[in-house]
């Protein structure tokens, strides 16, 4: 491991952090040394089958130092992506194969957490706009959260794109000032768990460029409040839409009980706003264990609604308890460069989520600062950077095809 | 069925009867037309062919003709379509009526009188036709007034469109068999359809219908436990009491272990017991091996409790599953000896989807695909446990997968 930060010192940095938040302080420590290395395991894993799955992640979870030590004792949150509505999907593959966390991987998580010693554990999503338990939510998309629930002993799940079982939403503050937000109403669970996981799925993003641990926590935001059908004083009694006119688009304002953006004049543009509002949520609520699952996954977006997409079976699983590091592997996986900025493949047209991460300190991108443990960062069975390539440049030759 | 008719409204410039040879080689045998409407000649040389005519207002034996609305995502202002309350499209549909009025006047055959209120998308024509036969009844075809005009001047595109409605109904024709078919059913909604709850309870059926949660329509005065079978839920949301005889019936399929979902008027008798599943919206009981799900506020807004009742009755009971559907409609029943299950799904949206799939529960061993063109396929089936998928080729209005059951 090339760095001089410790994954203990980092661990302890994170847990302050995390309890800064907790207790609702604004943590003001300036970010001026290097922002932190910790390991990040590769593992080859072809299928979703536990007896291939949960051994591999039993070893990946070993070579990061163990969860024990982070989990014994404690209350873990675990927010998976479930993005879209359950009753899309790519071709006629199941959603859990193409941009949906697959389900056994959680389980598979939650079991090894479980064993661990973690007392509760509980699964998070904003599910799309409804109040709909995500257990209904994945029963819609044939899948079944029974199999999850089933992984440990107490186990539930909380749909967080509302107030949810909670009495009020509970205010987390970035620590840094935040780029966009200084803070954020969420669902309590965001608040109530002392170890908070991010498991998502190894992707591209049409707006961020590349979606992983840390673009998954975009949908801690209640859209009760951040949704384009959130209330103007007080927060909607349910979810309506998306967070484009909030988030994306900053058309709107989140609900007045909120606290509001910092500064209104910045660019009201998504590729701007979005990876900023993405690392602003991931300083509000640190991660502590971040994976990024690409056993099967899809290539061009985070969506079957995206032009050009396609499924692809990279084969991997990426886990790290840094989520910038793990996010750093995942994208070298995918053959994009992850100290690239705006400009360079898959930030063409976007801010870079894990640089604009790493200026405020959560943790380094440069491959030459993290371990990485496990199979070579060459292991994806695809190579969604050559694929992008080749996607543009046919787009590129059919408008010009049609300017002809 | 006492009356095989395939009706067809005379279209007012259809002034000569030379049109009668449109009909030729076509199922339709039967011309609607109101009094006064049909010319002479045309009624004269129609019966000498053997067409039936008929006036709406005295329809023939074992015809109930019920009003019906144009199928469809009704379009507004260009390309805006109108959004239900999710912010999908809103569908209008006849099935509910059919169906309900099916179940009201046993042994007829409902027609359904749902005109063009303008000129209307050719693809319309067919689906129109299938929003009614899918589900038992026959539309009676009705034209615009241009497409007529077009259709009678031999335009060929026109004429192209005519042969594809006459095509749709030659197909249900020769499957009058599937009339026969059962409805399979996952929640029943128990009413008298008739004054202060027919609004209420027509509304239901066709806001439950759009959820694709496949229903039963359970007419009061004709219950018995048989009405009960398989169901998993009942919705009774009448103003009025149920009456004694009705209120044993339904409790009864509680003590057995159904759900009954229900307004604060029913009443939380001596014995429910109290169940930790309360919510903002409703209050549990439980009794017997069943549940109650009693509504905290009146039953005012069929829309929200046809969408609670999926969530209340649980996804994980879907008998039809979609995916990439769209603004989809479903029929699943069963023929009588329930060797062969039929699933009908209905594109509403003009174009149908890509890559479509619906899980069906329950065990099959193989499948065909039809659509309206009477043209049979192979069906891609992908078993699971206790329900088998169906990858659907690319289709315009409608398809329907004939199962054998296992």
């Amino acid at each position: 491991m090339l760095s001089n930060y410790t994954r203990r010192e980092w661990l302890k940095s994170a847990s302050i952090l995390g309890g800064a938040c907790l207790a609702g302080a604004p943590f003001a420590r300036a970010v001026t040394a290097a922002a932190p290395a910790a390991p990040v395991s590769v593992a080859r894993c072809r299928t979703y089958e536990p007896k291939e799955l949960l051994p591999v992640m039993a070893r990946m979870f070993d070579q990061i130092g163990g969860v024990g030590k982070l989990v014994k004792g404690k209350t873990v949150a675990i927010k998976f992506n479930l993005t879209g509505m359950p009753y899309q999907r790519l071709a006629n593959l199941p959603l859990g194969e193409t941009h949906f966390t697959n389900p056994a991987v959680v389980s598979a998580a939650v079991n090894l957490i479980a064993r661990a010693g973690a007392t509760r554990i509980r699964i998070l999503e904003s599910v799309w706009a409804t109040t709909d338990p995500v257990e209904e939510f994945l029963l819609q998309a044939n899948l079944e959260p029974l199999d999850i629930l089933n992984a440990a002993p107490n186990v539930e799940f909380e749909n967080t794109n509302y107030l949810g079982k909670g009495k009020k939403y509970s205010r987390l503050m970035v620590p840094t000032g935040g780029y966009i937000y200084p803070g954020f109403d969420l669902n309590h669970s965001f608040a109530d768990c002392d170890v908070f996981v991010s498991i998502a799925k190894m992707k591209e993003h049409s707006t961020a460029g590349y979606t992983g641990a840390m673009k998954n926590c975009f949908g801690n935001a209640p859209v009760t409040i951040y949704g384009d059908g959130a209330g103007i004083d007080e927060p909607s009694a349910a979810p309506h839409g998306g967070r484009g006119d909030c988030f994306h688009d900053g058309r709107r304002q989140p609900s007045k009980s909120a606290l509001q953006e910092k500064d209104t004049s910045t660019p009201r543009l998504e590729t701007y706003r979005v990876p900023r509002i993405v690392v602003d949520l991931v300083a509000a609520r640190p991660i502590h264990l971040a994976i990024v699952e690409g056993i099967k996954s899809m290539t061009a977006g985070e969506g079957p609604w995206v032009t050009g997409a396609a499924p692809c079976s990279p084969g991997v699983i990426v886990a790290g308890m840094n989520p910038v590091c793990t996010d750093a592997v995942a994208l070298a996986m995918m053959n994009f460069d992850p100290m690239g900025d705006r400009g360079s493949p898959p930030f063409e047209n976007t801010d870079s989520t894990l640089k604009l991460a790493e200026d405020i300190g959560i943790g380094t991108r440069d491959l030459k600062r993290i371990e990485v443990i496990g199979a070579p960062i060459t292991s994806s069975m695809v190579d969604f950077a050559k694929i992008r390539a080749a996607r543009q440049a046919n787009q590129l030759q059919q408008q010009s095809g049609k300017r002809g | 069925m006492s009356a095989e008719l395939t009706p067809l409204r005379w279209p007012g410039n259809w002034k000569d009867a030379s049109a009668l040879t449109l009909l030729s080689d076509t199922p339709i045998n039967c011309l609607v037309a109101d009094k006064g409407a049909l010319p002479e000649s045309v009624a004269a040389q129609a019966r000498q062919k053997g067409l039936a005519v008929v006036d709406p207002a005295a329809p023939p034996a074992g015809v109930y003709i019920a009003k019906g609305e144009w199928p469809g995502v009704p379009a507004h202002q260009g390309d805006t379509f109108v959004a239900g309350p999710t912010g999908n499209p809103w569908v209008d549909s006849n099935g509910w009526k059919v169906r309900l009025e099916s179940v009201r006047h046993p042994g007829v055959r409902v027609w359904v009188d749902a005109r063009p209120k303008d000129v209307v998308s050719p693809d319309s024509y067919p689906l129109a036709l299938a929003d009614s036969a899918a589900y038992g009844g026959r539309w009676i075809i009705s034209l615009d007034d241009r497409f007529a005009a077009d259709v009678a001047q031999g335009k060929a595109d026109a004429l192209a469109t005519w042969k594809k409605i006459t095509t749709a109904a030659r197909f249900f024709d020769d499957r009058k068999a599937w009339s026969a078919y059962a409805p399979e059913a996952v929640v029943g909604v128990i009413s008298d359809f008739a004054g202060d709850n027919e609004e209420m309870s027509g509304e239901l059926l066709n806001l439950v219908a759009r959820t694709n949660q496949q229903y039963r329509v359970l007419v009061k005065n004709k219950l018995s436990p048989a009405s009960f079978a398989n169901l998993k839920a009942v919705i009774y949301g009448d103003v009025t009491p149920p009456g004694r005889a009705v209120e044993t019936g339904i409790m009864a399929f509680v003590e057995a272990g159904g759900l009954l979902i229900t307004h604060p008027k029913w009443g939380i008798a001596p014995g429910m017991r109290a169940s930790d599943q309360d919510n903002d919206r409703y209050v549990w009981r439980t009794s017997g091996k069943g549940r109650i799900a009693f509504a905290k506020s009146a039953f005012d807004d069929p829309w929200e409790i046809a969408q609670e009742s999926v969530l209340l009755i649980s996804h994980r009971y879907d008998l039809l599953r979609f995916w990439n559907g769209g603004s989809v409609g479903s029929y699943f029943s069963m023929a009588p000896d329930r060797k062969r299950a039929l699933v009908q799904a209905l594109f509403y949206a003009g174009r149908g989807p890509e890559e479509a799939g619906v899980r069906v529960a329950g065990n099959y061993r193989s499948g065909k695909l039809w659509t309206l063109d009477g043209k049979d396929s192979s069906l891609t089936m992908v078993p699971q446990k206790g329900a088998v998928e169906l990858h659907l080729p690319a289709v315009v209005q409608y398809a329907a997968a004939e199962l054998e059951v296992e």
